[in-house]
């Protein structure tokens, strides 16, 4: 079979994902605006039964750790921050994707989705310390997003995870990346910006998920939030969170600290942030998921 | 067969025969291993950062978070099992400590755990007898109680031995 043959079979794959939710789809067009209310997010999680009753779910689950029950909305929004009600919507209308085992990087199910939300985290910690001057909790759908391309050329991957790092380490392959193309003729983040396109996500996602692992390629507008997102993937696989083989296989682009002022004792309270606040998070959507509603 | 599971920052020692202690995936996460040949004992940290004064209270909740609390606390609770608080007759194993593919090497909190736990146990007057640190990957380790063996796996890579 040709690399062409096989690009073509997963773009075929991409198009026949599920969509979004109208909420996931709603919200994230919401928050990709700087000036959003947050009454807007809570308007598009009241109109959504399901989405209303995971929200209160997780807020109220005792990973999350509150003293008295929230009941409405309004509050739990507040509590949970606009971030985490966007990932609870992506991630229960898109989770066919996320919870899918990766055999192709020899992960297993729901290890993509964890190294998600936990590059989602650091995202955010990149962009509040490394004032990166954009909107930290849309940095955080960004690196939720940013991998889900994986979860279509997996499939096709099978068995070539040893061949393809002895690539790298002989220098053969620059990174994952560049493998992933030679061997398909589409790499994960090619695949995920023609989910993006098929989802029609707000444009500054959709640069961020072609362009996570090459910040610099990025146009200007959106340098800032994809060198936050390229950080927040590497924090997370440096913290154990990977997606199997590829993990830390790829380049730090330097040029990051024209966007992020990030000293090193910044990045390790980065490093130890994300770890409290991925096992409140986690914990709390997984134990919502668990409990019958 | 007992097996303890250590997520990051978490330490514990075991000498129940059969048993193991196994953490994973470890990235620019250090595991430090104490084995005692004379009481039977095996022990490990995962140690997640080099210095507790970026958040005491975060040393006192979780000490094996960080190199310089979390090496002293494994060893008093290897003492527990009867094994010397100061480690003497301890054979020492190091691993993890992986980096990123980084030219300026400004990410280097995998190498700074590495030289940060080195130095602790210098303190104690002990070394590490084999190490596997370093490298772009990430490590999940096993250590068996009865033969002191240190196992290590990553994706994409056959299982080996330290």
């Amino acid at each position: 079979m040709t690399d062409k043959n096989i690009r073509e079979r997963i773009v075929e794959e991409v198009k026949k994902a599920p969509m979004l939710s109208i909420s996931a789809s709603k919200l994230m067009e919401i928050t990709a605006q700087v000036d959003h209310e947050t009454t807007e997010v809570v308007d598009v999680v009241m109109h959504d039964s399901n989405l209303t009753a995971r929200v209160l779910k997780v807020v109220n689950s005792a990973a999350f750790g509150l003293m008295s029950p929230v009941t409405t909305i309004e509050r739990a929004v507040t509590l949970l921050g606009e971030r985490v009600v966007v990932g609870i919507a992506i991630g229960d209308s898109a989770g066919q994707l996320f919870n899918k085992a990766l055999t192709g990087y020899e992960s297993a199910g729901g290890e993509l989705w964890k190294h998600d939300l936990r590059a989602a985290i650091a995202s955010r910690q990149v962009a509040v310390h490394g004032k990166a001057g954009i909107s930290a909790d849309f940095a955080f759908t960004a690196g939720l997003l940013h991998d889900i391309g994986k979860a279509f050329l997996s499939d096709f991957m099978e068995g070539t995870a040893g061949p393809i790092l002895e690539q790298i380490e002989n220098n053969q392959a620059t990174d994952y990346l560049e493998s992933e193309s030679e061997l398909l003729g589409i790499n994960h983040t090619e695949a995920g910006l023609i989910l993006a396109e098929y989802w029609s996500l707000p444009e500054p996602l959709k640069v961020v998920i072609h362009h996570h692992h090459h910040p610099d390629q990025a146009p200007e507008e959106f340098k800032a939030l994809t060198y936050c997102v390229h950080l927040g993937d590497i924090i997370a696989m440096m913290g154990g969170c990977g997606t199997g083989s590829d993990t830390l296989q790829y380049n730090l682009d330097p040029e990051y600290i024209r966007y992020l002022d990030l000293s090193p004792t910044q990045l390790a309270e980065v490093l130890l942030e994300v770890d409290e606040e991925f096992a409140k998070v986690s914990g709390s959507i997984a134990e919502s998921k668990e409990s019958p509603r | 067969m007992s097996q303890l599971i250590l997520g990051v920052g978490d330490l514990g020692a075991s000498k129940t025969s059969g048993g193991s202690v196994k953490t994973f995936a470890l990235g620019s996460c250090v595991s430090v291993l104490l084995l005692d040949p004379k009481v039977r004992a095996v022990g490990m940290v995962h140690v997640a950062l080099p210095e507790s004064k970026i958040n005491q209270t975060k040393a006192q909740s979780k000490p094996g978070y960080f190199a310089d609390t979390g090496i002293p606390t494994l060893l008093q609770e290897m003492a527990k099992l009867g094994c010397n608080p100061r480690g003497q007759g301890m054979i020492v194993k190091l691993c993890g400590g992986a980096n990123v593919m980084d030219p300026n090497d400004t990410f280097n909190i995998g190498k700074r755990n590495a030289l940060a736990v080195k130095k602790v146990l210098w303190k104690y007057g002990m070394g590490a007898v084999s190490e596997d640190l370093g490298g772009n990957f990430s490590r999940t380790v096993t250590v068996f109680v009865d033969t002191g063996d240190v196992l290590l796996s990553s994706p994409g890579r056959p299982d080996w031995k330290l």
